[in-house]
């Protein structure tokens, strides 16, 4: 799978999770400032990501995932 | 003169700009950065607050995502609002509030409150991102409160401001309460709204990134609305600023009541100090010196802290300490003297044209001494003519209303004759209606009058006693310490030219004879025929002292020789000392012996001084011996202090009395040694390479024959030399 497949379906999760349209959402979009995630949102997010790949993402480096772009790099080492 | 008049003085005052910091507790229109959708989480509770506190300014949240929160339209970005912001309310998670701010401070957004936790408090991480928002302040021209703070909450009803997480709007009122923990402000809250306990102002400031305590204090002494400033404080950082600014706060023509809790006790540095000073100069007897300095009234508890608020808000000054009592109960009449007696107070027996009127009004059995006891079956009327007596008493400067309900006691009506005659009174009244049930709605009575209220009369005069306090002070002369003569070229030459570590004795005595201190004369000889020539010219007996600079405690390794009555003896004592402390001490570099002649005895005293990282040098006075190792009957101050603070500090020693002559032993020369103390706490304050100083002891003998510095020791810091314009001399 492709950055570009890897990014596309991101964005898919993150509209859907954070109630936001795609226009809003941007590479370096800051989940919490950009994007308005609540606390309990960045969680659900991580979920989601694991289901949308079908992987199981290291809890504490999942912290720091925190844009889109993060997002995108952390699942691409995931998924080959 | 009531609380009404006491209010309308104040508004009449002309006006003057606003101040910096105006903007954070009056805004005019607030930007709530960070708001969440959801109730019940601190984004959503502070802007749902800020309507609900009816907050008479413009709100604008900042939500990224979001149409509206609570039906007011949201922002994406603090930048995407139109209109003019005076202050943003940050709620975002820790690792974005740097964002935000830099927005707020490119938005052109002067004052901020950063609620969010996640900063110094965390550790590194943290303390890197406070760094970051103490930059952007700092870039911005912004006056930033927080981070990890509670809010501000301002309940003038021209403002109406509860920017903060704190349930609901308190009274307004003339106290303003600051505070450094944001938990313990809810709770504060909620006992004030209990007791109908208004604010003027009201801030949990959080870790201080920007604006401080001393800040707000300032921001507080002119603000029209506030008449006693409340502190609770766990730390205390620049503490001489604090000092300089609560001092013109609480002294002169519009001076304020400031009292505070310093709660939270340091544990001792990790280095034991090997000096008395150091060892005692724990941080909470610094806190005292400095609050003492300051004219800050500590206090212990949240309830100690209201109970003399509202008697410093509500009522008149007293003229001074006499109380008179009114009571309908004996017993709490008698403990009340008691609890007065002990706060200080006194009870005077009141005039005979007092007593005279008292018995024209009151039944047989009343007693009309002090305390007036109107007897248990007391209507209102009886404690109107008693109250009204004895505040016309000229003896009579505050009275205490006491009450216990009998079966007839009539507590609403007698509550409502109080009012009634406090609204005519012009001294201080304070009320003890001992109970809690049956008492009830007469307290709801004297707090919504603003009567001060106190369960029990002891809690009444010790707020008394606070009182008392803050007027002492007023009334205390206060001015800045004159600098004494001294050679402060000669100490800096002997400083400079020395490496970190202990003095010598004899360069540590060199140091202080430059100070002006009483050194007797003293050489530090290297062979026993020329400390026996010495020995001869200033007389025996004398006493030899190893020089070491490894050698701290001489006495440990028997490097002492006292009392040395002839050459012989000196010799004696000369080779058998330097092959002991060789013995015992080899490592140690020997330089030579002291030799000085014996002192004769007097008292011991100890002078002490050290710098403290945060309260700078700092000064010490004790009785030697037992009264500071078993008594730790210490005093200290803030140096310098001059020759009449000195003199001060010596009288807060409770064995003073013995320096001024007890059961007909001699007095001592009290002015020489207060002005040893102040010139030790001079040196101390001129150079920053002191680190501790002790002359212990200094032997206080007789007037007529003076004092004289028996040892010293002075460890210097490894910094360098003593800062520019310290050494200023006479």
């Amino acid at each position: 799978m492709d950055k570009d497949e890897i990014r596309r379906r991101v964005v898919k999760v993150v509209c859907r999770v954070l109630n936001v349209t795609e226009d809003m959402v941007q590479p370096q979009s800051h989940f919490v400032f950009d994007l308005g995630a609540e606390s309990t949102q960045s969680i659900e997010l991580l979920a989601a990501f694991e289901g949308e790949f079908d992987i199981e993402m290291d809890e504490d480096a999942a912290l720091g995932v925190q844009t889109v772009d993060d997002a995108v790099e952390f699942i691409s080492r995931y998924v080959r | 003169m009531s609380v009404t008049t006491r209010m309308k003085s104040t508004h009449e005052k002309p006006a003057r700009p606003p101040h910096p910091l105006e903007r954070l507790f009056a805004p005019r229109s607030i930007a709530v950065v960070g708001v969440t959708p959801t109730p019940g989480t601190v984004p959503y509770d502070i802007f749902s607050n800020i309507l609900a506190g009816g907050f008479r300014g413009k709100v604008f949240p900042v939500a990224p995502g979001k149409r509206a929160i609570c039906g007011v339209p949201a922002c994406r970005y603090v930048l995407d609002i139109e209109e003019p912001v005076d202050l943003a309310v940050i709620v975002f998670p820790a690792d974005v509030v740097d964002r935000a701010l830099e927005q707020c401070g490119r938005k052109g957004i002067k004052s901020a409150i950063v609620i969010s936790a996640g900063f110094r408090e965390i550790g590194s991480a943290g303390r890197e991102r406070e760094r970051r928002l103490k930059d952007l302040s700092a870039q911005y021209g912004i006056s930033l409160i927080g981070p990890n703070c509670l809010g501000v909450i301002n309940p003038d009803p021209a403002v109406r401001l509860n920017a903060s997480f704190a349930r609901g709007m308190p009274h307004a009122g003339r106290i303003a309460f600051l505070s450094q923990s944001g938990a313990l402000c809810t709770a504060v809250l909620d006992y004030a709204w209990d007791k109908e306990i208004g604010f003027s102002k009201f801030a949990s400031f959080g870790n201080m990134a920007g604006v401080t305590e001393t800040d707000l204090l300032e921001y507080l002494h002119q603000d029209d609305r506030t008449d006693v400033i409340l502190l609770y404080l766990e730390e205390l950082r620049n503490v001489r600023r604090l000092v300089d600014v609560a001092r013109r706060i609480t002294r002169g023509k519009d001076s304020k009541p400031v009292l505070a809790i310093k709660a939270g006790r340091t544990p001792q540095g990790a280095d034991a100090a090997a000096s008395h000073t150091g060892s005692l100069a724990g941080e909470d007897a610094l806190v005292d010196a400095a609050f003492r300095e300051a004219g800050i009234v500590r206090v212990e508890s949240v309830e100690e802290l209201f109970n003399a608020a509202v008697l410093c808000a509500y009522q008149p000054m007293p003229a001074g300490n006499r109380l008179a009592i009114v009571t309908n109960a004996g017993g709490p009449g008698v403990m009340a003297t008691d609890a007065a007696v002990r706060a200080g107070l006194a009870m005077p027996r009141l005039a005979e044209p007092t007593r005279a009127r008292l018995k024209a009004v009151l039944p047989a059995a009343a007693n009309t001494a002090n305390p007036v006891d109107v007897i248990g079956d007391a209507h209102a009327d009886r404690y109107t003519a008693a109250l009204e007596a004895v505040l016309e008493d000229p003896q009579v400067d505050q009275v205490l209303v006491i009450l216990t309900p009998q079966s007839m006691t009539d507590v609403e009506a007698i509550a409502r004759a109080v009012c009634q005659t406090h609204e005519k009174a012009a001294k201080p009244i304070a009320c003890a209606f001992m109970g809690a049930t049956d008492v009830a709605p007469g307290v709801r009575i004297l707090q919504h009058a603003r009567i001060p209220h106190y369960i029990l009369p002891e809690w009444a005069c010790q707020a008394m006693a606070f009182v008392q306090q803050v007027l002492g002070w007023r009334r205390r002369p206060w001015e800045e310490p004159q600098r004494l003569p001294v050679d402060a070229e000669a100490a800096r030459v002997l400083l400079e030219g020395s490496p970190g570590g202990y003095l010598a004795e004899d360069r540590a005595l060199e140091v202080l004879a430059a100070y002006g201190l009483p050194v007797p004369p003293c050489r530090l000889c290297t062979s026993a025929a020329e400390a026996a020539a010495f020995a001869h010219q200033i007389g025996y007996p004398v006493v030899l002292r190893v020089v070491s600079p490894e050698i701290v405690h001489k006495s440990e390794v028997k490097g002492v020789a006292l009392d040395l009555a002839d050459a012989g003896a000196l010799r004696r004592a000369y080779d058998e000392m330097l092959a002991g402390v060789a013995a015992r001490r080899p490592d140690a570099a020997i330089r030579g012996v002291l030799v000085r002649r014996m002192i004769p005895p007097g008292h011991e005293v100890i002078l002490g001084g050290k710098r403290d990282a945060e309260f700078g040098p700092v000064l010490m006075f004790g009785l030697g011996g037992i009264y500071v190792e078993l008594f730790q009957d210490v005093t200290f101050a803030l140096a310098p202090v001059g020759r009449t603070g000195a003199l001060e500090m010596m009288r807060r020693v409770r064995a003073f009395r013995l320096l001024e002559g007890l059961r007909g032993a001699p007095a001592a020369d009290v002015a020489g040694i207060a002005d040893c103390l102040a010139r030790v706490g001079q040196l101390v304050a001129d150079f920053d390479r002191v680190a501790e100083l002790d002359v212990n002891p200094l032997i206080a003998g007789p007037a007529s024959a003076g004092n004289v510095v028996a040892d010293a020791r002075i460890r210097l810091s490894q910094r360098q030399p003593s800062r520019a314009g310290a050494a200023e001399g006479p």
